[in-house]
């Protein structure tokens, strides 16, 4: 049996990728569970913090999901660690400085239009942990971005947040029951105390990710934003 | 542009962003079609369209205006369109020309400095510089130095008293207009207000400006700021001042005497439009004057030479004079101009080159040397934020008395040439 504290819970359509800390000796690396048939879990209970029990099959995704594992039962919760002790193991995991240390090769703007991408066949690995200078969300046309500056100063703009609770919380705060005006007072909210609740917070701290190959590349998306949204903030605007 | 104009403009416009999308070769589908539905488009690359569209047609948060519509290019022509009819009303101020400057003048909503975070005793400076010690303390008043720790930049400290401002003012970077900045120690390219731009994140319709005048620095970047707002081109602005003297004025590179003077710094201050009901009651910029004494141009010279050193030509007994003669002539213009008398000043910002000098000012302006910030004593000269510090510590400290209370400030500043300055804030509230 495997133990593996969860860090990421992502939305991947109708599903969601799950990605947790393993500890292999000394070291701490990134394992994603993925279903035999499958790369998401349609359901998955579990929180961000999470101990979960689990059975893994010592197998390497491709290039340059890596990480993969393929999951031969289901999960069972041991125990689980606050949100700042996630933290802590994350930064003993896969961490980067700069743009070009975050998945071994080097990170190219879309020409056309907006986001970032890798190659695939030049990808070390599909999750990485950096600290941030400066972070916004923004909400766009239904979707929700993120640009960001690294501790190195290169930024990364437009990249689709995944992350589940940041995602849930959004829909929270454009729920139909809180009344009027909902769209621009979470912009109001994104803009200003977002930003700083972010950045103020000392364990406050990203992953990014890479997608499946799509076109022969593999997209840039903010994976997980700590920390993590608390509902009460919901009350503030 | 009238409403034909745009006719013809916005479909062509959207037309050659869709292209970027899809293909040059590709036909255009017909505006009803949903572009997601039909595949044309998934989901990233519509948002990848309206950014390109936002880029192109300069109207801001089109994906804002489209979160409910239907992907189609008849919501794309219908959000631009309600986006210019949303602009007219500034456009229009601007055209205002008889309209009283007063109403239109900038409201400063925010403020923070931010200083090296190494504090040097400027005994230590003295012996860097191979001066007897106690030199600086004694001839200058100057009791320590603030000096950029590693990784400490004009970029970095300058982006911390920006964002520091912007939560002051509880406003979020992506509201910024301009990105007014000012270094007279920035070398290099992108200038350090595109950097600030980057680093602050603000929306990528946000100006970014670069203005000189080294320590006149600050009040050039508030006269342009509150040109753009008056002239309702803009509504909020962030003027930041950020310099690191301590890796340029070295010892070996210039002498101690000067280089010996200069700490590491920066300000930002965010202004705004007034718009009537303002939560807090904030001071005001009233108008600024500027001018050359060229006269006094020799006291101060500094040029890179062929070997990648410095020539520092720094008369210190001319310029302390020309100094003190030229800040006290600033005040009493101010005085003049502004009809507002320095014994009811909250205080004044004031270049301060060394301690002594602020002391003598004072002294011939018959003023209070509490009126006048201590800068230059506990952190050195800070080049362009010198005024910024000081300014930021006479805002911090009149938000302990009632509005009504507060006094004008004055800003008086000197930069080499020699070039100077005044202006004035003041509290609207504030009593005849």
């Amino acid at each position: 049996m495997t133990r593996l504290l969860i860090t990421e819970v992502t939305r991947m359509g109708p599903a969601f990728c799950v990605i947790g800390l393993q500890r292999d000796k000394e070291k701490i690396h990134s394992v994603r569970p993925v279903s035999p048939n499958t790369n998401g879990w349609r359901h998955f209970p579990h929180q961000r913090g999470d101990v979960l029990q689990c059975e893994l099959i010592p197998f390497c995704g491709a290039k340059p999901h890596v990480e993969d594992r393929v999951s031969m039962r289901g999960f069972q919760k041991d125990s689980s660690v606050s949100e700042a002790e996630t933290v802590t193991y994350l930064k003993k995991a896969e961490i980067a400085h700069s743009l070009l240390e975050l998945f071994g090769c080097p990170v190219h703007p879309n020409k056309s239009g907006s986001g970032l991408f890798a190659n695939p066949p030049e990808a070390k690995r599909s999750i990485c942990g950096t600290e941030t200078r400066n972070l916004r969300l923004e909400f766009c046309a239904n979707e929700l971005r993120a640009t960001l500056v690294l501790s190195s100063g290169e930024v990364l703009r437009d990249l689709p947040v995944v992350d589940r609770d940041w995602r849930d919380f959004i829909d929270a705060a454009l729920a139909g029951s809180r009344g009027a005006n909902r769209l621009g007072r979470l912009e109001r909210f994104l803009n200003s105390q977002f930003h700083y609740k972010i950045l103020s917070c000392p364990h406050h701290f990203i992953r990014l990710g890479l997608t499946r190959p799509f076109h022969e590349v593999c997209w840039l998306m903010l994976d997980t934003l700590f920390p993590l949204p608390k509902p009460e903030w919901l009350e503030e605007f | 542009m009238t409403s034909s104009q745009d006719a013809i403009r916005w479909p062509k416009l959207v037309q050659d962003c869709l292209r970027r999308e899809i293909g040059p070769e590709s036909t255009i589908p017909d505006p009803t079609t949903d572009l997601i539905e039909t595949g044309v488009l998934d989901s990233m690359g519509w948002v990848s369209f309206l950014r390109t569209i936002e880029s192109a047609s300069g109207v801001d948060e089109l994906g804002s205006l489209l979160t409910d519509a239907r992907p189609s290019l008849e919501s794309i022509f219908q959000a631009l369109r309600d986006a210019r009819a949303d602009r007219a009303p500034l456009e229009t101020q601007s055209l205002v020309a008889n309209q009283p400057a007063a109403r239109f003048r900038a409201v400063v909503t925010g403020s923070c400095m931010a200083t090296g975070s190494r504090t040097i005793p400027s005994e230590e400076v003295d012996w860097a510089f191979g001066m007897p010690e106690g030199k600086l303390r004694k001839r200058a008043g100057i009791e320590s130095l603030a000096y950029a720790a590693e990784g400490e930049t004009e970029l970095t400290l300058g982006a911390r008293a920006a964002q520091q401002a912007l939560h002051a003012a509880g406003c979020g970077a992506q509201e910024l207009d301009w990105i007014i900045a000012t270094s007279e120690t920035h070398r290099g390219y992108p200038s350090l207000a595109a950097q600030l731009h980057s680093q602050l994140l603000a929306r990528e319709t946000c100006g970014a400006l670069d203005v000189g005048g080294a320590c006149l620095g600050l009040l050039n970047g508030l006269a342009v700021a509150q040109g753009l707002i008056s002239s309702g081109q803009a509504r909020i602005i962030a003027v930041v001042t950020a310099d690191v003297h301590s890796r340029l004025f070295t010892p070996g590179r210039v002498a101690g005497e000067f280089g010996g003077l200069f700490g590491d710094g920066a300000s930002a201050f965010l202004l705004r439009a007034p718009h009537g009901s303002e939560a807090q009651p904030s001071y005001r910029l009233g108008e600024f004057f500027f001018g050359c004494a060229g006269q006094y141009a020799g006291a101060i010279r500094v040029a890179d030479t062929a070997d990648g050193q410095l020539d520092v030509h720094f008369d210190g007994e001319a310029l302390s004079r020309a100094a003190v003669t030229r800040l006290e002539k600033v005040i009493l213009d101010l005085e003049s101009r502004s009809g507002i008398a320095r014994s009811s000043l909250q205080g004044l910002a004031t270049h301060q080159p060394n301690p002594r000098l602020v002391t003598l000012l004072a002294k011939q302006c018959g003023l209070s040397l509490d009126k006048f910030p201590a800068v230059a004593q506990i952190y050195g000269n800070l080049g362009s934020s010198t005024c910024g510090a000081a300014l930021d510590s006479i805002l911090r400290s009149s938000q302990t008395q009632p509005p009504e209370e507060r006094g004008a400030i004055f800003l008086a500043s000197l930069g080499p040439g020699l070039l100077f300055g005044g202006g004035w804030l003041y509290s609207p509230r504030a009593k005849p």
